[in-house]
């Protein structure tokens, strides 16, 4: 495994890491019932 | 003979300051929604702006305002959707939310969503409405069944007492809803000053004069906020909320007024005031409605005697139940079927090949065939009975059924300490937890609310399905919609058990009495249910793209690393689910593999397929390669994906038509399972496979669902609470149903 594969993994790791924190943290998840797919103003 | 004296207020007092003088109204219009429940202000809405608000003919659908907007006329019309009230009293949290709304916001002029079939009690809001002092014009809403019961509505004397446009809707048909619009412009545009007011009678009105003068004169900063009649007369009326507000108590009010009315009226003005609204409504309503004299009876009370009955009405709820889980299996298995052939053939193939020509690394490879085709691929699968359960679950709501289904459950919840009004949150969470959670704002108290939003988990949401359908199918296949209904019927039932238990430890006290509107039974349109069903399902496919695409992506790093492991038992998630795998020896399924998904499943239910996918991978894959010695070319592919979509359509169409016959999934039981299943039933019992869903039915509530809790309670405290009996209750249940399966000999 080199240096080009590592860095291909942090890149795809963050990026995962970034869909979840927005999807799950920011915008709390998505729910049927909710305006805009989120619940993240009540 | 006019019941109510109408007052054109054209003038403002000189004292009142700038608070009645409305400002030139811009190109934007905001208009409020406001109406009783279920007289179809969401419907409207979708009708006027094309949106798609939730609707249900049910009570309490609308649970925070929501807003659509849209164009007409030259003019850009922003609708808020109030939550449906009764009043404006602030007894519940809708009634808070409108009226706090109202008041604080001003909207430019009020739609009041009157159902023309319940017309005394939708009046009683009117009444409150126009004392506002915002523009109303009314819709008079379902007119066409209000016609068809033969009731005849005089809506020009209905415009002349009440001083404002009323204009005859049928949301549904989209009838009415230009004129209704015109009207809206139109007393947008002439609303020089606030519209008429009804009179609550000689006494009243001078005690409002007298307090309104005081406020004008001793607190001109309220009266410049608040529409000054409005305040003096919730004043009057001992409003403690609004009391609050402006930091004005009873010893503010001119002692004369206030000694001439109790003279006159006794103490209690709040009564009084009450009266005098119900007299308005009721006299309006003697005025303009002629019901026909001898009314037959009607279908919905037919209905209602057989599904309301006191011996009848839980059987027929968990038959419909058990209906609605029968069709939803038997319809939606053959898509689901297809969805994981083309998956776990075309499309992996394709995956591979494009990858490979553009030169990526074996492990890129592996990332995206093990790892998000075989995780985030793996759920989609189940997207088809998803919907299929959705369709069902909103033709319910659409019918009326819902309603019905939380009355006959009224007296299982009153056992409990709560009543049938809290079953609503928990009908809503068979969909999902989270707009449940929301929900319980819908009830008065907090110890309800708390109590609902503890048992809500144990209703089996929509992201438990794709386990009891993978887990039914392989080891229950031709019972497998009975097996998934059983879930729902455990999950109901431990919810009563664990109010009972809640009732007499956490939460002591009586339940309040039960008053819910049942709605007359219509028939949805087709339209209506797919748009909702779409816009039900269509977050699982937003979970899939997201978070759940995510955590495929940290599940296959976590299957892999350390770099280079041999066994995916010496992975970083592989350890760690042999580590907890011992707490679930006891119940049946202690191994690695169930553990770790188990433990990702924690984020979001759906997820525990997915980790399995991902987990039992390589050995479908090479089974699914060993099976295909040679590699179809992409025509094949091509037809193998159109075959087997016409396959599956004309295996739904044949089981619609043999729901109670012989199930769809008993036909594949003859073809042999796919690879992956294979590998789910190497690793199950059938007994460890239901003691497993009743696990992932029971056990800890998913991520988001943590966070609406947090939420909606302002503190970790009944997530905590949620956490630790679930687990517990979790653990119980499926040691119960392993050992004592195991006693009973089932356990082969």
């Amino acid at each position: 495994m080199g240096v080009v594969d590592v860095i291909w993994m942090v890149l795809i790791l963050g990026a995962a890491g970034y869909l979840f924190y927005r999807s799950v943290i920011k915008k709390k998840g998505h729910c049927p019932g909710c305006d805009h797919g989120s619940c993240d103003k009540k | 003979m006019s019941l109510a004296k109408i007052e054109n207020e054209t003038a403002v007092p000189a004292a009142s300051g700038k608070s009645h003088l409305r400002p030139v109204p811009a190109e934007t219009i905001t208009v409020a929604v406001a109406g009783n429940p279920n007289a179809g202000k969401s419907t409207l809405i979708n009708a006027l702006a094309g949106s798609r608000l939730h609707v249900g003919n049910w009570p309490g659908v609308t649970v925070e305002k929501k807003e659509a907007s849209f164009d007409f006329a030259g003019r850009h019309i922003r609708l808020v959707d109030l939550p449906g009230t009764y009043s404006l009293s602030p007894y519940t949290e809708e009634e808070i939310i409108a009226r706090d709304y109202l008041v604080s916001q001003r909207p430019d002029l009020v739609i009041n969503v009157v159902d023309a079939t319940n017309l005394e009690r939708n009046l009683y809001l009117t009444v409150q409405l126009l004392e506002l002092g915002i523009p109303v014009v009314m819709a008079l809403n379902i007119f066409d069944e209000a016609e068809a019961k033969g009731y005849r509505i005089d809506v020009p004397a209905m415009e002349k007492m009440l001083g404002i446009p009323v204009v005859p809707t049928a949301a549904t048909r989209k009838s009415g809803l230009d004129e209704l619009l015109k009207n809206v412009v139109r007393t947008v545009d002439a609303a020089a000053a606030v519209p008429p007011r009804l009179s609550y009678g000689t006494d009243i009105e001078t005690a409002a004069a007298a307090v309104g003068e005081e406020l004008h004169s001793r607190h001109p900063a309220l009266a410049a906020r608040y529409p000054v009649r409005w305040l003096a007369l919730k004043l009057l009326e001992g409003d403690t909320k609004v009391q609050q507000e402006v930091n004005l108590g009873p010893d503010a009010l001119p002692a004369e007024a206030l000694r001439h009315l109790r003279q006159a009226h006794g103490e209690d003005i709040e009564a009084l005031m009450a009266d005098a609204r119900y007299g308005l409504a009721a006299g309006l309503t003697r005025e303009v409605l002629h019901k026909p004299e001898i009314r037959k009876t009607e279908l919905t009370e037919k209905i209602d005697r057989i599904v309301l009955n006191r011996f009848l009405g839980i059987p027929i709820f968990l038959g419909a139940m058990w209906l609605m889980f029968k069709l939803t299996f038997d319809i939606s298995t053959p898509f689901a079927d297809w969805l994981d052939a083309m998956i776990a053939g075309p499309f992996m193939r394709w995956a591979t090949a494009g990858l490979g020509a553009v030169g990526a690394p074996a492990w890129t490879v592996s990332l995206a065939t093990e790892g998000v085709m075989a995780g985030v691929g793996f759920v989609l699968v189940f997207v088809p009975v998803i919907f299929a359960m959705m369709f069902f679950i909103t033709f319910l709501e659409g019918s009326g059924y819902m309603a019905r289904a939380a009355f006959v459950m009224d007296r299982a919840m009153h056992a409990i300490g709560l009543h049938g009004k809290s079953f609503i949150p928990m009908l809503l969470s068979f969909g999902c937890n989270v707009p449940g959670i929301y929900a319980t704002r819908t009830l008065e108290n907090p110890r309800d609310k708390a109590l609902t939003a503890l048992l809500l988990p144990l209703m089996s949401c929509g992201a438990r399905l794709p386990v009891y359908v993978l887990f039914a199918g392989v080891f229950f296949a031709a019972s497998a919609g009975t097996v998934i209904w059983s879930l729902y019927v455990m999950g109901i039932a431990l919810a009563i058990l664990m109010g009972l238990i809640f009732k007499k430890t956490l939460f002591r006290g009586e339940a309040p009495m039960f008053i819910m509107e049942l709605p007359p039974y219509r028939m949805p349109s087709f339209k209506s249910l797919c748009l909702h069903t779409w816009e039900k399902g269509k977050h699982f496919l937003i979970k899939a793209g997201t978070y759940i695409l995510a955590v495929s992506v940290f599940v296959w790093f976590l299957l892999n690393l350390p770099w280079g492991v041999e066994s995916k038992r010496d992975s970083y998630l592989g350890q760690a689910g042999a580590a907890v795998a011992p707490i679930f020896a006891p119940i049946g399924f202690g191994n690695w593999e169930a553990a770790s998904s188990l433990l990702t499943g924690i984020i979001a239910k759906e997820i525990v397929v997915g980790t399995m996918g991902e987990i039992y991978a390589p050995q479908a894959l090479s089974e699914a390669a060993e099976a295909e010695a040679v590699t179809p070319t992409l025509s094949e592919d091509l037809a193998e994906i159109g075959g087997g979509f016409l396959e599956a359509v004309q295996g739904a169409g044949t089981a619609v038509f043999s729901t109670f016959g012989v199930s769809s999934l008993a036909a594949e039981e003859e073809e042999g399972l796919g690879p992956l299943k294979n590998s789910v039933r190497g690793a199950f019992t059938p007994l460890t496979a239901y003691a497993f869903m009743a696990f992932v039915l029971l056990y800890m509530p998913c991520v988001v669902v943590a966070i609406a809790m947090r939420q909606e309670f302002g503190s970790w405290k009944w997530f905590g609470v949620a956490f630790v009996y679930q687990s517990v209750l979790a653990w119980t249940v499926a040691l119960i149903i392993y050992q004592g399966g195991t006693f009973l000999g089932l356990g082969g």
